[in-house]
């Protein structure tokens, strides 16, 4: 019974630790894209819906790919860590744009 | 933690499936009904029983409407006038600004008028169709914090999930398409079902699960609002210097020129663009100023988009400020992908498919709920565990359960008078309190009447809840006979479908209700004599 209930505690981990890395990773992935494809000229909107409908896709994929990783703690740090990379370039491309106009 | 990539599908699909299966067959439920919402929207309002009309006159018919509800023009922020190709009652919404308290806030009134007689109707109303199933779908009507659309939208991710990880599972994709083997055993036709209907229409989940997750996107992801908050606000500058549109008032009273002289010119352009067509949608702000706004769009008969090809209108002189300019690829694709969620256009055929692929997904997430007690009922029967009970329970409540609520606001949006006595709560507080109310009873049952469950049998709630459906069916077209004159043969002779085709539909759920019903009834029965000789067999050993 203990064993069980150690591996439900690990499951509920488990799916958590999937939901709030994807969530960072994809926002990081919306974020970048917004800035970057409004940088090279795309209205704001336009990027927006563009960055979003592939941003549900990453997520989508990277979900899934999250339950077959061999290494959950790896998985979810290449996504937090690629996450706040992309959305730290988001807001670095954001304050040089401010900063040009 | 999971062996190989098929059996961490597998977990997926099964658990996924099973704790969000219950929200996504209502998504998927009152998602497909939302295809003839308008019509529901004329069943439950009897004063709405007529043909679409055009657009009336703003002039001389909307406008004294508006004035009416607008306490001044210098409080004034929009006017809305709302006439689909399907709705025969016009909308018209009036937003302006209450500084009671000294702060500024804003007010919303919003009426229903007849064109026909130009009157507004007694606002009382409640559009079941459009303002409670609708809304319902997409956010189950958990408005706190947006916390229903939240969880549809993740239930709505998770659908996509299952589809993927179901067809990891099922590597015979194209067999399926052609296999059911409803002789073959209950648990068998039950899975073969699953995966035909999940099959068949697999592109329809797929799309309808994505785009829906889509059409909100920005609330779950608020970045254009948080994180890249100046980088939006740097575009809106920008963009301000390119339009034409007034963003405030002058402070230079104007007096409203002729709208109808706006409409027949946004109706004239249309035309010479080759889109003629009806207004649908009429906007307005800073009436009374010199800097009014008349954005007027078409009405979206025959095509994906809604509020596309908008001709903008300097209200006070009548001029054209400017004409929204053709969407470009992206805007084409992403208005691809929500219209053809939201469906604005009037094809008939192509609106059945929609319902019967909803209801192909509703199939198809109960027999998986199905499947997964009938895997686990005697294996769980022998371990005692209450767990599977109580996944019958709910599986009754999401599958019978949800029409009965369904059919429970149908029946007391019939049976209460049009005019409520004094002190009673509004028409569409009392039939939303009937809906949750006939759920929850739906539900007190199922728990109550699925208990042999936990022995492997059949529970009896089903065959119960499948009678009370028959029951209700049939009691709500009486009672829209009863309460309006419209029985069927009126209505099919005057062939006026959207009343005719609901109490034909509610018939046809009778029918497959009570069928259904005997057809359990009679494999329950089966069951048991099976078991009471196996019983009786042992005994004599």
């Amino acid at each position: 019974m203990a064993a069980r209930i150690s591996s439900r505690q690990q499951i509920a981990l488990h799916v958590v630790a999937a939901l709030v890395a994807n969530y960072v990773f994809t926002w990081g992935f919306i974020a970048l894209g917004v800035a970057g494809l409004f940088a090279a000229g795309t209205e704001f909107h336009d990027a927006e819906s563009l960055a979003s409908m592939l941003g549900l896709l990453v997520f989508l994929t990277a979900f899934l790919w999250t339950f077959a990783a061999r290494s959950l703690p790896r998985a979810c740090l290449v996504l937090v860590g690629g996450g706040a990379l992309m959305a730290g370039t988001a807001s670095l491309i954001q304050a040089l744009l401010i900063r040009a106009y | 933690m999971f062996q190989s990539f098929r059996s961490a599908m597998t977990w997926i699909h099964t658990w996924f499936g099973l704790v969000l299966g219950f929200v996504l067959m209502g998504a998927f439920f009152f998602g497909a009904l939302c295809v003839f919402d308008r019509e529901i929207d004329k069943w439950a309002i009897p004063e709405a029983r007529f043909e679409v009309q055009p657009m009336p006159s703003f002039d001389r018919v909307l406008l004294p409407e508006f004035e009416a509800m607008s306490p001044s023009l210098e409080t004034m922020q929009i006017w809305g006038i709302v006439a689909d190709n399907r709705s025969s009652l016009i909308d018209l919404v009036s937003i302006h600004e209450t500084s009671a308290q000294g702060d500024a806030r804003t007010e919303r009134v919003v009426k229903m008028l007849d064109p026909r007689t130009g009157k507004v109707t007694n606002g009382d109303h409640f559009k079941i169709g459009s303002e409670f199933f609708y809304p319902l779908h997409y956010s189950l009507t958990l408005d706190w914090q947006g916390l229903g659309e939240w969880i549809v939208a993740f239930s709505g991710m998770m659908m996509l999930a299952a589809l993927i990880s179901g067809i990891v599972i099922h590597r015979k994709l194209f067999r399926e398409f052609f296999t059911f083997r409803p002789g073959k055993g209950f648990r068998r036709s039950t899975l073969d079902l699953h995966n035909l209907t999940g099959v068949v229409a697999l592109p329809f989940h797929f799309f309808f699960a994505f785009t829906g997750v889509l059409i909100f996107v920005g609330q779950y992801f608020p970045i254009g609002t948080t994180q890249l908050a100046q980088l939006h606000e740097l575009h809106e500058q920008l963009e301000i210097g390119e339009s034409k549109i007034p963003t405030e008032r002058s402070g230079h009273a104007a007096p409203l020129a002729s709208v109808d002289a706006m409409m027949a010119e946004a109706r004239r352009r249309w035309a010479a663009h080759g889109m003629p067509g009806e207004v649908g949608v009429i906007h307005l702000r800073f009436v009374g100023d010199a800097n009014a706004h008349v954005a007027i769009y078409p009405a979206a008969t025959n095509s994906l988009q809604d509020l596309l090809n908008g001709v903008h209108f300097n209200g006070a002189t009548g001029a054209v400020l400017q004409v929204d300019p053709a969407p470009n690829a992206v805007q084409q694709v992403a208005g691809f992908l929500t219209g053809l969620h939201l469906q604005p256009f009037r094809h008939w055929p192509l609106r059945w498919l929609y319902a019967l692929g909803g209801l192909a997904g509703c199939v198809c997430i109960a027999t998986g709920l199905l499947f997964f007690v009938e895997k686990r009922k005697h294996q769980h029967a022998k371990q005692g565990s209450q767990a599977i009970h109580v996944v019958d329970a709910l599986a009754v409540t999401t599958v019978t359960g949800m029409v009965i609520a369904t059919l429970g606001i149908l029946i007391v949006n019939r049976l209460l008078p049009d005019t409520l006595p004094a002190g009673w709560p509004r028409h569409d507080d009392l039939e939303r309190y009937a809906f949750w109310f006939a759920w929850l009873l739906a539900m007190a049952h199922a728990f109550w009447r699925t208990a042999p469950v936990a022995q492997g049998r059949m529970a009896p709630a089903w065959v119960e809840q499948c009678w009370t459906i028959t029951v209700m069916s049939v009691t709500a077209v009486l009672l829209n006979w009863i309460t309006t004159g419209d029985h069927l043969l009126r209505t099919l002779s005057d062939t006026y479908w959207p009343v005719a085709g609901l109490d034909l539909a509610l018939l046809t759920v009778a029918a497959i209700a009570a069928l259904a019903g005997r057809k359990i009834k009679r494999r329950a029965e089966n069951a048991s004599m099976i078991a009471e000789s196996v019983a009786q067999d042992a005994a004599r050993a």
